[in-house]
């Protein structure tokens, strides 16, 4: 261990080097993690903070986001006389286009009387008619809007009279109107996506679920179910390309440490000579070379972690439409990453050492 | 002084392949990232690029597709038809749904088509009918080997049976498939008999689109028409103008991670040779020498780990689109310019260090024995 130990310190600079490149590959990966949790957390907010505990969608169509649901007519008459209490919503993507960007967003048709609007307003107030819109606050303070603004929704115009909070994606935002707007807008008159239906008192979400099963060209879900198949979606979109990136943070790492492990052990070939020579085993010698090399990985993890911690912190106040969540297990994990570089890292040197013949060193 | 960076790069076999390996796998996460969002952009407008539609006039204000929805009355049809220029006209019904096939489901433009379409049909059939009949699906192969779903199967679509009559194939991407069905079924299901969600337009040879879109709009009210090239841009500055900010910082990510990578690669190097730099300082070599050497010996790494970066994200776009996922990269000439500038950044920045040990390097120190 003071062999370990004295070989990293000999020279603090590449020390320092190697932990920081290190730092930079768990900083990547836990980065991309967090960025994702940010994302599922940021999607699952509208259903979360909505009335209702079971979703009614159009037959086959399992999430919020991903498929455009348009029930059949009568289904909300219907879901109530099963007793439950219903928010129809008309909701689907649309594209704004704010100061030459394009801005996907999610507007919600709600019925201010039964519910399904924003939870938290930061200014102003709901829609009070067919052209007035609750905006993201985070969306609207990115492209310099306020109270009072007009927006251009498809062939429409819209007046900004409040501002809601935890609405927000680096995606998409959930923006808010009038039920009888979003029917104005999509030419669909009297048309639902979606009921969020409340059960009565004494009746579980999954009573209430199994009496709306059997409603016509209708499916029902429990919401957290809904909320995870939106997950399940996005993550579909986003696990292949953030899997790449996370599998060359991993290598890059490795490639770090295995290099100043190699060089710290090239350059004390002599002295490992020297140890085989007066009787050590290689056990010793790899136990010193997987020393270092867990040495390094540790410190540069912990380091990553906390870099990390702070990038994302730096990321989200730069720019808040990103939520980067930080969660136990990604930590955990990064740990993991870090150990299994080390241990990958350490093979090359363990090799050099392996074919080290003590006699060579009494020959120079 | 190449002669001594090429040696002192090339005499460690192992430090030059974790050097160039480190450097070219930092690059790759600049080109990886940008190839796949530039992937998404072609496989985006897949449907617009092979529509054979030379106009799409839409709802006034949509200027996209994919999360987008447009409703045109029908009478819209008669008026862009009876525009000077104006070959064809065809009338689709499009919502983003899913292919129902027991327990698979997918994500799916849903195109509803006329009979005898003259635009917005599937372009590449691979199996079956080019066009669908009446409660019959045209639907992407990639979709249907996923789901074991074959010719004559049925599969669910807007909550009614439809029967597979053709495989396409160039109709999926990461996100979703195209799926093709008449306009009459989609009409019913949806209760959208009276309207278009676009109108795909064909102009008369000679005519450009360009003008009779602008003629469109002029003698059309309350619509809004853009040539494919117009459509196919708006789709891609979607995906361009959502992933701007996630790409500037895992760009900066890699660029910090290279320069990591590089500037422990050149300095161990010197390191390793300090005593050879002091005797070449002893012989009456310049500073200025023994840092061309620092230079040379970086710029080569980089040179090498550019070309490797970029063959590797040539060879992961090869194989990628064969592992099932609807994955596809597409590596564009601009971010060859800006991973460049990238490593030119790496190669200065992480040569500093090197520099200034050698800087401070007192020749008499080598035959002192002290050059660590």
């Amino acid at each position: 261990m003071l062999l370990a130990r004295r070989n990293l310190l000999q020279d603090t600079m590449r020390l320092a080097l190697s932990i920081t490149g290190v730092a930079l590959a768990v900083m990547l990966i836990l980065l991309l993690q967090g960025f994702l949790d940010g994302m599922y957390r940021q999607i699952a907010a509208y259903l979360e903070h909505t009335p209702g505990t079971v979703v009614v969608a159009q037959e086959d169509v399992t999430n919020l986001l991903g498929a455009t649901s348009l029930l059949p007519p009568g289904t909300a008459a219907a879901a109530r006389s099963r007793g439950g209490t219903v928010a129809p919503i008309l909701s689907q993507f649309v594209i704004l286009d704010l100061h030459d960007k394009k801005q996907p967003v999610y507007p919600v048709g709600y019925d201010p009387a039964s519910g399904g609007g924003p939870w938290r307003l930061a200014a102003g107030h709901a829609p009070q008619n067919n052209y007035q819109v609750v905006f993201d606050r985070i969306l609207a303070q990115r492209h310099g809007m306020a109270l009072g603004d007009t927006v251009e929704m498809m062939d429409r115009t819209f007046t900004i009279v409040g501002l809601s909070e935890e609405t927000t994606s680096w995606m998409t935002s959930f923006i808010f109107i009038r039920k009888t707007a979003a029917e104005a807008l999509w030419r669909i008159p009297g048309g639902t996506s979606f009921l969020l239906v409340t059960p009565p008192a004494r009746m579980t979400p999954q009573m209430l679920r199994d009496r709306l099963t059997d409603l016509p060209g209708a499916d029902a879900l429990l919401k957290g179910d809904m909320i995870a198949n939106d997950a399940r979606l996005f993550a579909r979109f986003f696990s292949a390309p953030l899997q790449l990136m996370i599998a060359i943070a991993f290598l890059v790492g490795t490639l770090i440490v295995g290099m100043v492990i190699y060089n710290a052990t090239v350059e004390r070939q002599r002295e490992y000579g020297v140890l085989k020579a007066i009787g050590a085993h290689n056990g010793v010698l790899y136990r010193t070379v997987v020393a270092q090399a867990l040495v390094v990985a540790s410190v540069g993890t912990l380091v990553g972690i906390g870099v990390a911690a702070g990038i994302a912190q730096l990321i989200m106040a730069l720019r808040p439409q990103f939520l980067i969540v930080l969660e136990g297990a990604a930590v955990a994990w990064a740990l993991l990453a870090g150990m299994v570089m080390a241990l990958l890292a350490a093979l090359v040197p363990v090799r050099a050492i392996a074919g080290l013949a003590p006699a060579e060193i009494f020959r120079r | 002084m190449l002669r001594i960076a090429l040696r002192n790069l090339f005499q460690n076999k192992v430090r030059l392949v974790i050097a160039v390996g480190g450097v070219a796998l930092a690059l790759m996460l600049i080109l990886a990232l940008d190839a796949v969002v530039g992937g998404m952009e072609t496989k985006l407008t897949a449907y617009i690029d092979y529509s054979g539609a030379d106009i799409f006039v839409a709802q006034s204000g949509v200027r996209n597709m994919h999360m987008a929805a447009s409703a045109l009355p029908l009478s819209v049809k008669s008026q862009v038809r009876a525009v000077p220029g104006v070959a064809t006209v065809t009338p689709v019904l499009y919502l983003t749904n899913v292919v129902v096939s027991g327990e698979n489901r997918h994500l799916a433009y849903v195109i509803g088509l006329p009979p005898n379409a003259a635009a917005g049909a599937p372009w590449r059939i691979v199996a079956g009918k080019a066009l669908p009949g009446p409660r019959e699906v045209i639907i992407d192969r990639g979709v249907a080997e996923q789901s074991g779903v074959r010719l004559g199967d049925t599969v669910e679509i807007l909550g009614a049976d439809f029967t597979v009559a053709g495989l396409s194939e160039g109709t999926a991407n990461l996100t979703n498939s195209v799926a093709f069905i008449v306009r009459a079924d989609f009409a019913r299901l949806r209760g959208e008999a009276a309207t278009a969600s676009y109108v795909l337009v064909t102009v008369a040879p000679g005519e450009s689109p360009d003008v009779v879109a602008r003629r469109i709009e002029a003698l059309v009210h309350d619509v809004t028409a853009q040539t494919r090239r117009e459509f196919g841009a708006q789709e891609r500055k979607v995906i361009n103008d959502m992933s701007t900010d996630v790409i500037t910082i895992m760009n900066m990510v890699g660029v910090l991670i290279g320069m990591a990578v590089m500037a422990l690669t050149v300095y161990t190097a010197t390191l390793a040779r300090r005593a050879e730099y002091g005797v070449l300082k002893a012989l009456g070599a310049r500073n200025r020498q023994l840092c061309g050497v620092v230079l040379a010996q970086a710029l080569i790494s980089i040179s090498i780990g550019f070309l490797l970066g970029v063959g590797s994200t040539l060879a992961l776009a090869a194989i990628v689109p064969h592992t099932g996922l609807n994955l596809f990269l597409q590596l564009r000439s601009t971010v060859l310019l800006k991973v460049g500038a990238a490593a030119i950044t790496i190669t200065a920045v992480s040569a500093i260090l090197p520099i200034m040990q050698i800087a401070g390097l007192d020749p008499a120190m080598v035959f002192r024995g002290k050059t660590k």
